[in-house]
């Protein structure tokens, strides 16, 4: 075990599976000699070479078309979309080619897609979303969301070895701020949901930095007993511990950091309403950002993203009902 | 036929319902509203008997009865027309229910306006008793709650709640169902046992002073008609035969605690099993007509206290576990005490299991109810010195829980060795239970 910073966890994972298995190669703007945006890539090129560690044009339908090729060919690419914001260009790369790949001609597509997303460091509209939704409704992809570090290494792997296509969300603001004992080596993080704290009176369930945010928002509530639910994974979405949360709990509040129509709580809300409406003591509320772009301005941008004294407050009057 | 305050009044008949789906007839057992008596709408109006189940039939109208058809005793066909009311009926004569009937038009004379209480205390008490909260009733649950309180069969008007606005919430229940529960088995209170033959209790009565009175016969209770009429005609129709087998219910005793339920769904269950291997048993018989069940619906025998008893159908038993069997029967043992089944709940047994082993009877020979041909009596279970072999074939006295299972079993049906063999098939099942 090592302290790794949220960043360096994904660092280490590439790192590891690069050195395990050379069909791994990396694409991505500027992730080469400059190490990218974030630097997740810093040193790369020196220990695998320009061959596997690609710079390539501001193009991201040709990223990840050509990372669809490779992969077809038996090659095992990770895509780095430079923001999560930039993802759009190669949508239908993505939705349309990548997705529907072994649908329509039986060929799998081992791509790894990573987007670093979300906001709160005055980003604005271009660099602070979440769109992690769109891939959701589009069959045959998967994705992940990482809220820990060691999770953000065994799913990197996972992600990696995966033969469909996952959309890795990587969370820029848990980058340098979360630290976390991180297993040595290589292993693999299941794509399934995690009980980040048990509790019996009431569940968050959440995913990626809101994770952190319904913690530290339900540390102490007047002593109430809160479960906080990592899901993880968002497709395959599982389905049985957000069941047995609220079984278990009852109450249910929801956190998406994206925008609230359609976010990826929508569906575990509509989940919840199909298949546990009998263990239900309450209405499902949600917490999210409000249909609305991110704002550059600060005090702007803290009052449309879920924070901590919303989530609280959305658990306390929960609790009361 | 209508009564003189009466004009040409729409008229509305009562007609015999359709109680459940095999039910096609029904006997007037009495009528609780007499020609000329105003009847609200779903007041009872009657009550109509259907095997041993007897309903309430709801009047579908408010107004004046104006006729009646069929006279107490009578059986008649789902549909016939049983009473007339006449819907616009005014009150001719002063009737209690009438006080709060809106005034037709400004010129009636007969509103009786100098009545002094409210009209709602002039409707008629609803036949459900009290509810010690009222304003409650129009509460609202979530579905937790509400699930909750069915499967602990909790009236939630009782509850305190501790939610916003005294909701009831799901922890309010759970600690509702748990301080009852505690209080229960301080009391030591047992479940009621489903099935009593006898209602004797030693030691009523003592010495008698006085001059001899020769006591009044009375005539017997329907119910007590009923049972004694089918007996009669299965013991006229068939060829009975018992025969007994002794169990060793070891393994079901240990099973019985890890599921918290009583033997009895567990037997049941070694008995759907075996009926499944022979077919011919789960059977009617009627006439010369053999009819072989594939499903079975298992009929169980249900005291109701001393009154009579009653037997109840679980349906479709062969895929209920035993613990779906315990809850259907606890389910079925309860509306029966309660007199809520309807007709459906006791039609179509394809077998029976009566079980009066409680009081520590050993020994009965059970009547078969028609037209099935065989009913299984489950006795006490007893410990009793018995001789076991064990593995490397020696012999050894052991204290068991042993039970004797009585078969009653047309001849006319099936013969002897195929009642021992059911019988046998049902030993080693109960011998063998995996739990």
């Amino acid at each position: 075990m090592t302290e790794l910073t949220y960043l360096r966890a994904i660092s280490d994972g590439l790192r590891t599976e690069m050195r395990e298995d050379e069909r791994v190669l990396l694409m991505g703007e500027d992730i080469g000699v400059y190490g990218g945006a974030f630097k997740v890539t810093d040193g790369f090129i020196e220990e695998f070479g320009p061959d596997r560690v690609m710079d390539t044009p501001l193009a991201e339908a040709g990223i990840v078309g050509t990372a669809v090729g490779a992969a077809v060919v038996g090659l095992r690419p990770v895509c780095e979309m430079q923001f999560a914001d930039f993802v759009s260009c190669g949508f239908d790369q993505i939705v349309n080619v990548a997705g529907k790949m072994l649908y329509r001609q039986g060929l799998p597509v081992n791509i790894t897609v990573r987007l670093p997303s979300g906001g709160g460091f005055s980003g604005g509209p271009f660099h602070s979303q979440n769109p992690e939704a769109w891939f959701m409704h589009a069959p045959g992809l998967k994705v992940v969301a990482p809220s820990t570090p060691e999770d953000a290494k065994g799913l990197i792997i996972a992600s990696i070895r995966d033969p469909n296509p996952v959309i890795y969300m990587e969370h820029k603001n848990l980058y340098r701020h979360v630290k976390g004992e991180v297993p040595e080596g290589s292993y693999e993080t299941p794509f399934s949901a995690r009980v980040a704290r048990p509790g019996s009176d009431l569940v968050v369930i959440t995913y990626g930095a809101m994770v952190h945010t319904a913690l530290e928002a339900t540390e102490d509530i007047e002593g109430a007993s809160i479960m906080v639910l990592d899901l993880r994974s968002l497709v395959p979405l599982d389905e049985a511990a957000i069941l047995s949360a609220v079984h278990e709990c009852s109450k249910v509040v929801i956190v998406d950091e994206a925008n609230q129509t359609c976010a990826a709580g929508a569906q575990v809300s509509a989940l919840i309403a199909e298949r546990a409406f009998e263990d239900l003591d309450g209405p499902i509320v949600r917490v999210a950002s409000p249909d609305i772009p991110i704002p550059f301005s600060p005090p702007l941008e803290a009052a449309v993203l879920p924070s901590v004294e919303r989530v609280r407050e959305a658990c306390r009057d929960l609790l009361e009902y | 036929m209508t009564s003189s305050s009466t004009d040409t009044g729409t008229i509305v008949d009562v007609t015999m319902p359709q109680m459940g789906v095999s039910v096609a007839e029904g006997t007037i057992v009495e009528w609780r509203k007499q020609r000329g008596d105003w009847v609200e709408a779903d007041e009872t109006i009657c009550e109509v008997s259907t095997d041993k189940i007897d309903t309430e039939i709801p009047s579908p109208a408010s107004g004046r009865v104006v006729e009646i058809l069929v006279e107490v005793g009578v059986t008649v066909q789902v549909g016939v027309t049983l009473a007339r009311i006449a819907t616009d009926a005014r009150p001719g004569e002063p009737h209690s229910a009438e006080v709060d009937a809106p005034p037709a038009a400004p010129a009636t004379p007969a509103a009786p306006a100098a009545a002094p209480s409210p009209p709602a205390a002039a409707r008629p008490a609803p036949p459900a008793p009290p509810r010690p909260h009222p304003e409650r009733s129009r509460r609202r649950y979530s579905p937790v709650v509400q699930r909750v309180a069915d499967e602990h069969d909790v009236d939630l008007d009782l509850i305190e709640g501790t939610g916003r606005e005294g909701r009831v919430t799901k922890q309010d229940v759970l600690a509702w169902v748990h301080a009852r529960s505690a209080s229960h088995s301080a009391d030591g209170e047992p479940e009621p046992v489903l099935h009593i033959e006898s209602p004797y209790r030693p030691g009523a009565g003592g010495s008698v002073t006085g001059p001899y009175v020769a006591p009044e016969g009375r005539p017997l209770s329907r119910m007590r008609q009923q049972i004694g009429e089918h007996m009669k005609r299965s013991q006229q129709t068939a060829a009975t035969c018992t025969t007994w087998i002794e169990v060793d219910v070891s393994r079901i005793e240990v099973a019985r605690k890890q599921l918290a339920i009583t033997a009895l769904p567990l037997i049941a269950r070694c008995v759907i099993g075996a009926l499944v291997d022979f077919p011919l048993i789960n059977a009617w018989l009627e006439d010369d007509v053999h009819t072989v069940h594939e499903q079975v619906n298992l009929g169980i025998a249900v005291a109701l206290g001393e009154d009579g008893l009653i037997v109840p159908v679980v349906r479709g038993a062969q895929d209920l576990s035993p613990e779906g069997l315990s809850r259907r029967i606890r389910d079925l043992a309860r509306r029966a005490r309660a007199r809520q089944l309807s007709p459906d709940d006791v039609r179509g047994a394809t077998f029976t299991i009566t079980n009066p082993g409680q009081f520590g009877s050993m020994m009965a020979t059970p009547v078969i109810s028609q037209p099935q041909v065989a009913i299984l009596d489950v006795e006490a279970i007893i410990k009793r010195p018995v001789v076991i072999t064990d593995a490397f074939g020696d012999d050894a006295i052991a204290i068991r829980p042993m039970v004797i299972l009585g078969l009653s079993w047309d001849h006319r049906a099936l013969d002897g060795a195929l009642a021992a063999r059911f019988l046998a098939n049902i030993k080693k099942r109960v011998e063998s239970y995996e739990y």
